[in-house]
């Protein structure tokens, strides 16, 4: 087990410049997950750590060794893909053998080793079967045993469930996450679903185009967006966002926008005048009784089960609120919605920075 | 789409129409190559049916029984005996010259074709696209055009009427194809298992050989079906840069000669000179499994 530093890093393809400039240190033990849009850099990052993918400048460290130049064999990391990349003509014994035929390991040693990995992993019915026999969760755990029987210090997953189906893919977290418990070995996780994210981090990393949006963990994450981006891509139904502009009305603050005014709480780090975006999720938007909060039309309402997703229409801007109560309510009424003054976000519309971070 | 019984019998009907066309021109050849040789130039039409078949035809060119015994056989009917000599039509040299040199053309195009699909597939290097393209373009040429060049080349290098020097040259025809067709083969193989074996501790070798390898075996199957085939059945090349060793090709044209063409030993000769292209594909048929790297990666 060990430690990754990541300092300074940047990567080009050419002339585009894909991670220019990244740090991120890793601790001991704990389970990373990056988070982030397609297309940001994330697997290039998992990449690098790997040393599938040469670095432009920077330096990475995996305990307190420089692996920059390192071979992938050496760095003693092990990589589960997205696609699995099993090798197809190999039993499953085999498959997670192989890396210890490499090394000459006697045979009594390989055949505890991938029986222990088999029985944490409830594969040891199919050790004897092609990959090609088995199902995708199957397959998954398959690339997954590959990994563990290395004793590495450090795991790499990139998207490992994305192939599955979504019932699948909750147990297979759950599965992962326990395995880490189980292990307490260093993993890197590559995503771009929030609720994998969520579920299983102990610290998630934002990244968009090549950098970092935020550290943190999923909760602080959540309850603490450190701008607009974050805000908006965590969280489902997504944050509720009204442009606006601080007032201030009878000795207080407040945010207008075109429809209404919007209290602020006391000692919220804003100047009058200031173009702002006033940030609430969905479940933290009330009902109340009617000449309080903010009216908005109704028009779609979405029961899941344990909750209703309201949609309504404020004058041009669609709202959400998300009720853990039942109530009757239909598309065409009008609803009174009232934020939770302490839950509420600012950004600066220019910067899309919180402007609130003295606070928490 | 259900289709209905009626469907079913014209599809099949259909299949078996199209198959008996392309079976025809076989089928007729061994017919011919069993016939006398009265029943091959008959005036009144096409034989089909009501000659007494003979072996008479395999034993000259497959047993090496000289055409004099066999009219001996049949006595009197000297007639015909006095041209050809009594072992000219015997085939069994030209059979073993043409496996050695289809087996080793093929061997050694996959040799290298398979070593340069993989670099071609996975490797990055300036002027990749213009490399293969330079590949497909040797295709180009009619290998009449190159056949007098290397008719000087190969007296000079010493390799002219040797075995090495077809299966060189034949190799030389077989490798852009191969390359080409191997190359998309390896090129199904996701990188990512490349990856996982070189995490896993393996060297780029080992990756090859014991990895990607066994996973496009299918491929390499096809591969060597075409280049046997293509070489099993070349005549010009063989024709040009050969005197003592006789390719079937070669030995079959032989038997056009400048007083009579021998129907009877072509079409026995030909016949069985299906059979080895035959046996080949069915050896290595059960590797034509399509779908081998079915289960490394997602549904
Ligand atoms: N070999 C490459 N050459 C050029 N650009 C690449 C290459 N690999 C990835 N990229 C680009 O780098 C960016 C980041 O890719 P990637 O790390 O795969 O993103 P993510 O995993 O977050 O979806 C993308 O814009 C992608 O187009
Ligand atoms: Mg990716």
């Amino acid at each position: 087990m060990a430690s990754v530093t990541i300092s300074n890093i940047k990567k080009d393809y050419g002339a585009l410049s894909i991670i220019d400039g990244l740090d991120l240190s890793i601790e001991d033990g704990q389970f990373v997950v990056l988070l982030g849009p397609s297309g940001c850099g994330k697997s290039t990052l998992l990449r690098m750590i790997a040393g599938l993918e040469p670095i432009t400048s920077g330096e990475i460290a995996i305990g307190d060794r420089v692996v920059n130049t390192l071979h992938p064999k050496d760095r003693n990391i092990a990589m589960v893909f997205q696609n699995y990349a099993l090798y197809a003509h190999m039993t499953v014994f085999d498959n997670m053998a192989f890396s210890m035929q490499l090394k000459k390991r006697p045979n009594e040693e390989i055949k505890q080793k991938v029986g222990w990995a088999a029985s944490i992993l409830n594969l040891t019915p199919y050790l004897e079967r092609y990959p090609r026999q088995l199902s995708g969760g199957q397959r998954q755990r398959v690339a997954m045993g590959r990994a563990i029987v290395r004793d590495p210090t450090v795991f790499l997953f990139d998207e490992p469930l994305s192939n599955l189906d979504a019932k699948l893919r909750v147990q297979m977290r759950t599965e992962i996450k326990e395995l880490h418990q189980r292990l307490k070995t260093t993993t890197v996780y590559v995503t771009h679903d929030q609720i994998e994210a969520m579920t299983m981090a102990d610290v998630i990393v934002i990244m968009r185009d090549g950098r970092i949006e935020q550290i943190g963990r999923p909760l602080d994450v959540y309850d603490h967006p450190a701008n607009l981006f974050v805000a908006s891509f965590i969280g489902s139904p997504a944050m509720n966002m009204l442009h606006g502009e601080v007032a201030s009305e009878r000795d207080a603050w407040v945010v207008r926008t075109d429809e209404l005014s919007l209290p602020l709480p006391p000692g919220a780090a804003v100047r009058p005048g200031q173009k702002v975006i006033y940030g609430i999720r969905p479940e933290h938007l009330r009902p109340v009784a009617n000449g309080r909060g903010i009216p908005a039309r109704i028009t779609v309402v979405e029961p899941t089960g344990p909750e209703i997703h309201i949609f309504a229409s404020l004058g041009n801007t669609a709202i959400c609120s998300v009720l853990h109560d039942r109530m009757e309510v239909s598309p065409g009424a009008v609803i009174h919605l009232e934020p939770a003054p302490e839950r509420i976000h600012l950004f600066d519309q220019g910067s899309g920075e919180r402007l609130d971070k003295g606070r928490s | 789409m259900e289709s209905s019984r009626a469907q079913t019998i014209a599809r099949d009907v259909l299949a078996i129409l199209v198959v008996a066309i392309f079976m025809f021109p076989i089928a007729w050849w061994a017919l011919s190559s069993i016939k006398p040789y009265s029943a091959i130039f008959d005036r009144s039409g096409p034989v089909y049916t009501g000659f007494t078949p003979t072996p008479d035809n395999y034993r000259v060119t497959l047993l090496g029984v000289s055409r004099v015994d066999i009219g001996m056989e049949q006595g009197g009917e000297a007639a015909g005996v006095i041209k050809g000599g009594a072992s000219s039509y015997d085939s069994r040299q030209s059979l073993l010259d043409s496996a050695i040199i289809a087996v080793g053309s093929t061997a050694l195009t996959l040799l290298l074709a398979t070593l340069a699909a993989y670099c071609l597939s996975r490797m990055q290097f300036s002027g990749q696209q213009s490399f293969l393209f330079w590949i497909l373009s040797q295709r180009f040429m009619p290998p009449i055009a190159i056949v007098i060049p290397i008719v000087f080349m190969f007296r000079d290098l010493g390799l002219r009427d040797t075995y090495t020097g077809l299966i060189l040259v034949h190799s030389l025809i077989n490798l852009p194809l191969a390359v080409l067709l191997l190359k998309s083969f390896f090129d199904d193989v996701p990188r990512e298992v490349d990856e996982a074996a070189l995490i896993d501790g393996a060297t780029r070798w080992q990756t090859f050989r014991r990895v990607v390898l066994p996973m496009v075996k299918g491929g390499i199957a096809a591969t060597a079906v075409l280049c046997f085939i293509f070489s099993w059945t070349e005549f010009l090349l063989s024709l040009f840069l050969t005197t003592s060793i006789r390719t079937v090709p070669v030995k079959i044209s032989t038997f056009v000669t400048s007083t009579a063409t021998e129907w009877g030993y072509i079409t026995a000769l030909g016949t069985s000179a299906i059979i080895p292209s035959f046996i080949f594909i069915l050896l290595v048929q059960r590797h034509l499994v399509r779908g081998l790297t079915l289960g490394s990666l997602k549904e």
